[in-house]
């Protein structure tokens, strides 16, 4: 990160400087505010003023055409300015789901492929047949499932603490229930083609030294196994980050519950929706980065990124 | 003659051994011991049941008859793993751990197997890594060493766990002709230095000098056995001759009796 940053760098920060500063004005400095309340620590009226005075300005002719148009983009501004602090509670959201989504679906998908590929006959069947079925079906339909048909939020608001200040409400933990199974399954997927793609003398060398199979799959089958993972495993992510919009289908308000309410209210969705896929972009840009980042530093002199000898 | 097993502890026992793989049988009715610092090289054509008869031994394949025993010790009644530490195997394509660093190959399994300390584990891989002349690479990873100073590695790797028997399944058939004689000369050292010995391989010159008897073995069966000076000079069996003399003359086409 130290020297000339990149153009990816450059579009990135501003993002997370913005996010970082919101966060901690709603959590910390003025905590308790509802999110519709809140309101946009930007000059928002001198941006609105300066729109206003474009649209006046010129009294005909090119010039006066032209800053019309220049008062229209500047009032597109001004209207993303001011959705800014919606958008930055909806995108917390959407991190924390994807973040938490992709952690815990690691965990799991991590027994998932290695029985798949090691185990015996009845736990690869077990593990195929898991991985199949949350591949097979919508994740929207799964999240249904799980939010309006088991009614999971009815256990979940028992716990003590859901949806108290700063911890999130059921509908959010059901969420993450959902995005991690199911991104467990692909993540199983990439990381059982990973492993199978390693060659077969690794844990035939680590037996012959006397490890246990389950040894030899820990110390040698893995660590290599994980790293090929890794680009699909970045894939994975990129498609989370998209993919957490579905919550907003059983009443999360992520980035997109967000964007859709400032759009019905206001009617204009075109220009929220460019905003909201403006933060998406961003996102995006910014997990590719972190992956990029992480492959370089995983990295093995000698060993590509494939298993290919 | 060594490995008669009469009198004097014995090493290593095959006894009557059978495998199959489906229906192809792969080793028919292997019978063969050897004594401690016994060096056996077996030779022969592929797919005569070589890698198999030693990966028989440290039981990475089942045998399907016959029995084996390694220092009198029932084959079938040891741990697996137990086993395996007993017994160090050198492979011909290396499989070195690739994520690891030389050092960190020759550690691993002192550390996971035998428990030992962070500490403890590096000075018995430098120890080994210098025996085998790799001091100063302890920190490359196999993807920077050449094939030879691999395989030397991987010799180091299975010397690390003190075993009493290594296994050499045509240790230097996947290297370039000239990093071939950096190898041989750790396992002839290692030879002189009394360790107990069953190698594969079609490196005769080596099979000349080192060995203590060397086998043929053909479609999985031994066709002959016995000293090196004896079986290369003088073979008893004509496909014994055969074989030998395809080496000598690897282009010869076979023109049929009377050539």
């Amino acid at each position: 990160m130290l020297g000339r940053p990149s153009l990816a760098q450059l579009l990135v920060a501003p993002l997370w400087l913005y996010l970082i500063v919101r966060w901690t004005h709603d959590w910390v400095l003025a905590p308790g505010q509802n999110v519709s309340a809140r309101v946009s620590l930007l000059p928002l009226e001198a941006v609105s003023e300066t729109a206003r005075w474009l649209d006046r300005a010129g009294e005909s002719g090119l010039l006066a055409a032209v800053s019309t148009w220049a008062a229209g983009g500047v009032e597109f501004l001004a209207f993303g300015l001011a959705s800014l602090p919606q958008l930055a509670a909806g995108a917390w959201l959407t991190i924390l789901l994807t973040v938490s989504a992709i952690l815990l679906g690691f965990v799991l998908a991590v027994p998932l492929a290695v029985v798949r590929v090691y185990g015996n006959r009845p736990l690869r069947w077990l593990s195929l047949s898991i991985t199949e079925t949350l591949r097979g079906t919508p994740l929207l339909a799964q999240l249904f499932v799980l939010y309006y048909g088991l009614s999971l939020t009815r256990y979940l608001g028992a716990i003590p603490g859901i949806g108290w200040g700063l911890i999130p409400g059921t509908a959010v933990f059901v969420a993450v229930v959902g995005f991690t199974i199911n991104s467990a399954a692909y993540q199983a997927e990439y990381i059982r083609s990973a492993l199978q793609g390693l060659d077969g003398g690794q844990l035939t060398a680590a037996r012959a030294v006397g490890l246990s199979k389950l040894a030899g799959i820990r110390h040698v089958v893995l660590p290599q196994g994980l790293r090929f993972a890794i680009p699909g495993w970045s894939n994975e992510l990129v498609y989370l980050i998209k993919y957490s919009s579905l919550a907003s289908f059983i009443t999360v308000g992520d980035l997109f519950f967000r964007a859709r309410s400032i759009g019905s209210d206001s009617y204009r969705y075109l220009e929220i929706y460019a905003v909201a896929g403006v933060f998406y972009v961003l996102l995006v840009l910014s997990a590719s980065m972190l992956m990029e980042r992480v492959e370089t530093r995983t990295a093995i002199p000698g060993l590509g990124t494939t298993g290919d000898r | 003659m060594t490995g008669d097993g009469r009198g004097r502890a014995e090493m290593l026992r095959f006894e009557n051994v059978s495998n199959s793989y489906g229906s192809e049988e792969v080793l028919d009715d292997v019978s063969l011991a050897l004594a401690p610092q016994d060096v056996e090289v077996v030779i022969g054509p592929s797919g005569s049941g070589k890698s198999t008869l030693l990966r028989c031994v440290n039981r990475l394949t089942d045998i399907d008859a016959g029995e084996m025993r390694l220092d009198g010790q029932k084959l079938s009644g040891l741990d697996e793993n137990e086993l395996r530490r007993r017994v160090g195997m050198v492979f011909q394509q290396f499989n070195l751990f690739a994520h690891r660093t030389a050092l960190g190959n020759v550690t691993l399994g002192p550390r996971v197997v035998r428990g030992l300390s962070r500490e403890a584990a590096r000075e018995l891989g430098h120890e080994h890594l210098r025996r085998v002349g790799l001091a100063d690479q302890a920190d490359a990873y196999p993807g920077e060493l050449s094939g030879g100073q691999q395989q030397r590695v991987g010799i180091a790797r299975a010397l690390a766990m003190g075993p009493e028997l290594m296994l050499f399944d045509e240790p230097t058939s996947a290297l370039d002709p000239e990093l071939i004689g950096e190898v041989l000369s750790v396992m002839r050292e290692l030879a002189g230095a009394g360790m107990t010995m069953l190698c594969a391989t079609h490196e005769m010159g080596f099979a000349r000098e080192v060995a203590t008897s060397v086998t043929f073995l053909e479609e999985g069966r031994i066709v002959e056995r016995g000293p090196p000076a004896q079986l290369f000079e003088s073979p008893r069996e004509e496909r014994t001759r055969e074989f030998l003399s395809r080496l000598d003359d690897p282009t010869a086409v076979d023109r049929g009796p009377g050539r």
